[in-house]
């Protein structure tokens, strides 16, 4: 294989990582809790910006040329730990404000909004992170230490990001098959039959999206060292949807779905079709592509409205002698 | 102080063109119930046809029933064609987010596929412009501020003194009961639609003539402030809307005044976040409790 193609599936590989543990967190979130977090993108980007300043060193290195918060030189693994720690307590933060006393359709309106904010701040406040044009010569993680060639570095970068996909892939499916993601169903299903089963459905919601958060914190420092460099246009609020639209498409509470549906929609859709040649002015490609992952979504929801993964619903059986008195 | 009074001036223009939008946007989803995000962007489609018909020689005033035409039609065919079928097949609360974010990714780039991403402004005559108690005002500026208020009034006589306001009001409230008490109400939501479209197609316009250039995500982006505004007063509840696009107008402007201009939308929404805080319902709760949307 010559080294172009190598480059090209590696960078595909990663993003495919990157995406499916997006997808796994959102599904936690959206699937199996029933939160619409339309500001999904941000917890991502709060990962990266913290990972990025976490390897960046002080922001006088380097000439100063770029402006930041908390430089600091930490040594792998200890900045994608710190993006998910980050990413889950901005999380919290956001949930205790978002999750405690509004109606769901307020939920998904107030983080469309949030969404807006944390753009427009991060844009201006030029002293956090560099402003609009974002933070550049994000430091690899060991790359100095291991001397690679560039392809062996791709691969070895492919490595660590599959083996967090793993990590993560075995923790979600931990939490939705346990009591909790039962009862994480139940909540999104009939939030006032859990309430009153007992269920603590305000907490139960909180984990749910704390514990998102964190994975969409550690997708953002993995994506953000691989491509070295982080900026507001890579969260913009569309980059949400394209990640609601592949758990849609994978199937919403099915965790395979969900890594189907990143394979589908971020990876083939639109990290593959950048490769392929413009026609017309430029950005009608984009544009166009823009309009195919809306009417793929549209599709899907209306020929498929429970995904190519539909979630499987577990049935019990009755104990004989406790038929229902009515139904 | 002359600063406030000039930031007064434009929050009243900004406050304006919210109130036409988020009173249409929020009448909408009182009647049917679809949280329709692809709003901003049906307002940008309809400053493109006011375009067009300016480029083409028309008044302001065509321009403007053009818009009003094309977001009432617009409006109509999307929850005819689009939103109704998905309804009926089933689709949820949940859902209809989804489908109303993917009709809004579709609108804008598909206008932006056709017009391309640059700057449009609408060809008409340089207004000359007013200095009214410290505000200037330009004579579009007059005319956007006199829509709102007719706009307003109209919407006040519609839901208070006629028929078809009562309808609304019913099947706003309990659509059932509005049903077994004989309102038609598929044709009412067909009407909430129509009317919540003209106010799309209005507000879209107005925002054109405001800014000296639009481009096709101008609607979206206008989209959040709209819903600043619908969520402040209570979803659902027009006079509540009214009163929270001038907060939200108001406080944005008014704040450009005193902080960094580029900060002026995260104080209208920090303002938003907070009374949610305290009133999680909205300003005007009364019809934004009682109901629940379908879920």
């Amino acid at each position: 294989m010559s080294s172009s193609m190598q480059f090209y599936i590696s960078n595909l590989l990663v993003y495919l990582g990157v995406d499916v543990m997006a997808c796994l967190g959102l599904n936690l979130q959206f699937g199996v809790a029933g939160l619409i977090n339309l500001a999904f993108i941000v917890f991502q980007a709060a990962g990266a910006y913290t990972a990025a300043v976490l390897t960046l060193g002080p922001s006088t290195a380097r000439g100063g040329f770029q402006s930041y918060i908390l430089g600091a030189h930490l040594q792998f693994p200890l900045p994608w730990l710190a993006a998910a720690v980050v990413g889950g307590a901005l999380s919290f933060v956001v949930g205790l404000i978002v999750l405690r006393r509004l109606r769901t359709d307020y939920q998904a309106m107030v983080m469309l909004v949030i969404s807006l904010i944390a753009t427009t701040v991060v844009t201006n406040a030029t002293g956090l992170f560099n402003g609009s044009n974002g933070l550049a010569l994000i430091p690899q993680p060991l790359e100095s230490v291991l001397k690679l060639s560039p392809v062996g570095y791709q691969w070895f970068y492919v490595g660590l990001t599959f083996a967090c996909t793993i990590l993560v892939w075995v923790i979600v499916r931990r939490i939705t098959g346990s009591p909790l993601g039962r009862t994480l169903r139940a909540v999104r299903d009939n939030d006032v039959a859990a309430a009153s089963l007992g269920k603590n459905v305000t907490q139960l919601r909180l984990i749910a999206f704390v514990a998102g958060g964190a994975i969409a914190g550690l997708s953002g420092a993995i994506l953000a060292q691989f491509i070295s460099a982080w900026s507001p246009g890579s969260w913009l609020f569309p980059e949400s949807f394209v990640y609601f639209s592949a758990v849609i498409v994978g199937g919403a509470g099915n965790n395979m779905g969900a890594v189907v549906g990143a394979a589908l929609v971020p990876v083939a859709f639109l990290e593959a079709t950048r490769y392929i040649p413009q026609f017309g002015y430029p950005g009608l490609v984009d544009a166009l592509q823009w309009v195919v992952v809306g009417l793929l979504t549209l599709g899907v929801m209306w020929f498929r409205p429970r995904g190519v993964f539909p979630e499987r619903t577990r049935r019990f059986a009755r104990p004989p002698g406790s038929e229902p008195t009515h139904e | 102080m002359n600063l406030y009074v000039l930031s007064f001036g434009f929050g009243l223009i900004t406050a304006s063109i919210l109130a036409i939008a988020s009173v249409g946007f929020t009448l909408q989803f009182g009647v049917t119930n679809i949280l329709n995000l692809a709003y901003g962007d049906v307002m940008t489609g309809c400053a493109f046809i006011a375009y067009l018909v300016t480029r083409a020689g028309g008044s302001l005033a065509e321009a403007l029933l053009a818009g009003a035409a094309s977001g009432a039609l617009a409006s109509y065919g999307l929850n005819r064609f689009v939103y109704t079928p998905f309804v009926r097949r089933g689709t949820r609360m949940f859902g209809m987010i989804i489908v109303t974010i993917s009709v809004s990714l579709v609108l804008q780039n598909g206008l932006q596929g056709i017009f391309k991403a640059t700057f449009f402004s609408l060809a008409l005559p340089r207004p000359s412009s007013y200095t009214f108690a410290g505000m200037i005002f330009t004579s579009q500026q007059f005319v956007i501020i006199a829509l709102a208020v007719v706009a307003m009034l109209f919407v006040h006589a519609l839901l208070s003194w006629t028929k078809l306001g009562r309808a609304m009001r019913a099947t706003a409230a309990d659509p059932e009961l509005a049903r077994s008490c004989g309102i038609a109400t598929d044709r009412v939501i067909d009407v909430a639609w129509l009317l919540s479209g003209a106010l799309c197609g209005t507000a879209g316009v107005a925002l054109a003539l405001n800014v000296t250039s639009f481009t096709s995500t101008a609607g979206g982006q206008f989209l959040i402030p709209i819903i600043a505004a619908a969520v402040l007063g209570g979803v659902g509840h027009p006079y509540g809307a009214m009163v929270g696009a001038v907060v939200i107008g108001l406080s944005a402007e008014l704040s450009a005044a005193v902080i960094p201009p580029s900060y002026k939308e995260v104080v209208a929404f920090l303002i938003l976040i907070v009374v949610l805080l305290i009133r999680p319902q909205g300003i005007f709760a009364e019809v934004a409790t009682q109901k629940e949307v379908v879920a």
